[in-house]
């Protein structure tokens, strides 16, 4: 969503993967604009607004998540906005043409931040984040945190730190004005980029249990605490195979993988969902910036005794790379030498590396494995020893 | 009287699971439910 607002994707409808009217022809009704106020388990229907009651045998909770908002005066104005569903982004995009923004506010400095502030900068638009913390993209070490805030800032966004909003007011030489603890931000836009949480309330209402995580609790079918109601993407958990825990990672892929599972068992074709490691990417200007598996607190509260550490190596053969360079780190358990997680920054080649330690992850490797593991190897794409190589000997030796 | 499979939302998850299910048994009588004004949309 954040290219179709930078203008890098025009088209909202290429967003969409399959139209109303492409369910119909598959047999499928869809009633848009249909609000479900409760689903009634001892009678088996849902209640929709207005009074309508529709019947079910078997029925899937898809209801996402929402978008944090914090509990500040003046949120409801116009020009403030957060961006979950397509809607929200067509209106972001929409109010930033009609009302001709030139400034614009993102608070929160997560990845759909960073991604926003690139978007806004592609529109011209003079851009800051502001965050409450020191360094944007707290996910990651504070080495490659560092990186994506020398990145933004050498792509002209300016990072407000330590400055959380009080209140959103009308501006006096712009639409409004962001106030923090601090300062006052005069703006056309703002934007709250505080993450999501899962919207479990219809669940919940139900009676169906959630987790730890205040998502709904599911088994690896996709069935909830009820046999003939399924929960699906962002609103439930996910076996997380390294923590071994259920856990709430609200990423589309992982949803579109859930949906799919629990239409085969609801269909009669029994399957289960296999679980995540984690894995995610994102890009801010020039560069790539990817993370899988357990940090060392998540591996520490896991039971793990985890040691980690970052290596610099090249995307490229080094003969080849022009000085470019990868951040790689590695974090692995000290007792079994397993892999537990790793990040990667750089302008190239951070996603790709990722993607095979994610492999790594989902299969459980050593790092002794790893270290002498076949890669499709050629200087374009990687040294004789890639980055990868180089990380887990090192890392394995101080184990 | 076909098995109903009532889908509560739209975005991602449910518009997957409701076409996985009717793909895989047509007989089944399946109704998506989305409060907003798109179905299967990538965030």
């Amino acid at each position: 969503m954040p290219y179709y607002i930078g203008d890098v994707i025009k088209d909202p409808n290429s967003l969409i993967a399959r139209t109303p009217e492409k369910f119909e022809e598959t047999g499928i009704r869809v009633e848009l604009g249909t609000c479900v106020e409760g689903i009634e388990t001892d009678k088996g229907e849902v209640l929709l607004a207005g009074g309508r009651r529709l019947p079910y045998d078997m029925l899937v909770v898809g209801t996402g998540a929402k978008a944090t908002l914090p509990d500040i005066p003046g949120t409801t104005q116009d020009g403030v906005f957060t961006l979950k569903n397509l809607r929200d982004g067509i209106n972001i995009k929409e109010y930033i043409r009609g009302n001709m923004c030139r400034r614009a506010v993102i608070v929160g400095a997560g990845f759909i931040a960073m991604e926003m502030s690139e978007a806004l900068r592609n529109l011209g638009l003079e851009t800051s984040v502001v965050y409450r913390g020191e360094l944007p993209v707290k996910k990651w070490d504070p080495v490659f945190s560092g990186m994506v805030l020398e990145e933004i800032a050498n792509n002209g966004v300016s990072f407000i730190a330590h400055n959380s909003p009080v209140a959103v007011e009308k501006g006096s030489d712009a639409r409004l004005s962001l106030v923090t603890d601090k300062e006052i931000i005069e703006t056309d836009i703002i934007i709250f980029a505080l993450g999501v949480r899962p919207d479990a309330s219809l669940a919940l209402g139900a009676g169906l249990a959630t987790g730890e995580s205040g998502a709904i609790r599911v088994d690896s079918s996709q069935r909830t605490s009820r046999e003939e109601i399924f929960a699906v993407g962002d609103c439930c958990e996910s076996y997380h195979r390294v923590s071994k825990k259920w856990v709430n990672i609200p990423l589309g892929d992982i949803a579109n993988k859930q949906g799919r599972v629990a239409g085969r068992n609801i269909a009669g074709y029994p399957m289960i969902f296999p679980g995540i490691v984690g894995a995610q990417s994102f890009k801010v200007f020039g560069l790539e910036v990817a993370m899988t598996g357990l940090d060392e607190k998540e591996a520490q509260e896991s039971g793990y005794s985890p040691a980690g550490r970052i290596i610099w190596g090249n995307p490229v053969a080094r003969s080849m790379s022009g000085g470019q360079k990868l951040g790689l780190k590695l974090i692995a358990d000290k007792g079994s030498g397993k892999l537990l997680g790793a990040q990667a920054v750089g302008q190239s080649g951070a996603v790709s590396r990722i993607n095979i330690l994610s492999a790594c992850l989902w299969s459980g490797m050593r790092l002794d494995e790893i270290g002498y593991m076949d890669f499709a190897y050629s200087p374009p794409f990687g040294g004789a020893w890639d980055v990868i190589h180089t990380a887990a000997q090192i890392l394995e030796k101080e184990l | 009287m076909n098995r109903k499979l009532v889908v509560v939302g739209g975005g991602a998850g449910g518009p997957s699971a409701a076409a996985e299910a009717k793909r895989r048994n047509s007989s089944l009588d399946v109704t998506m439910l989305e409060r907003g004004d798109f179905v299967s949309y990538a965030a």
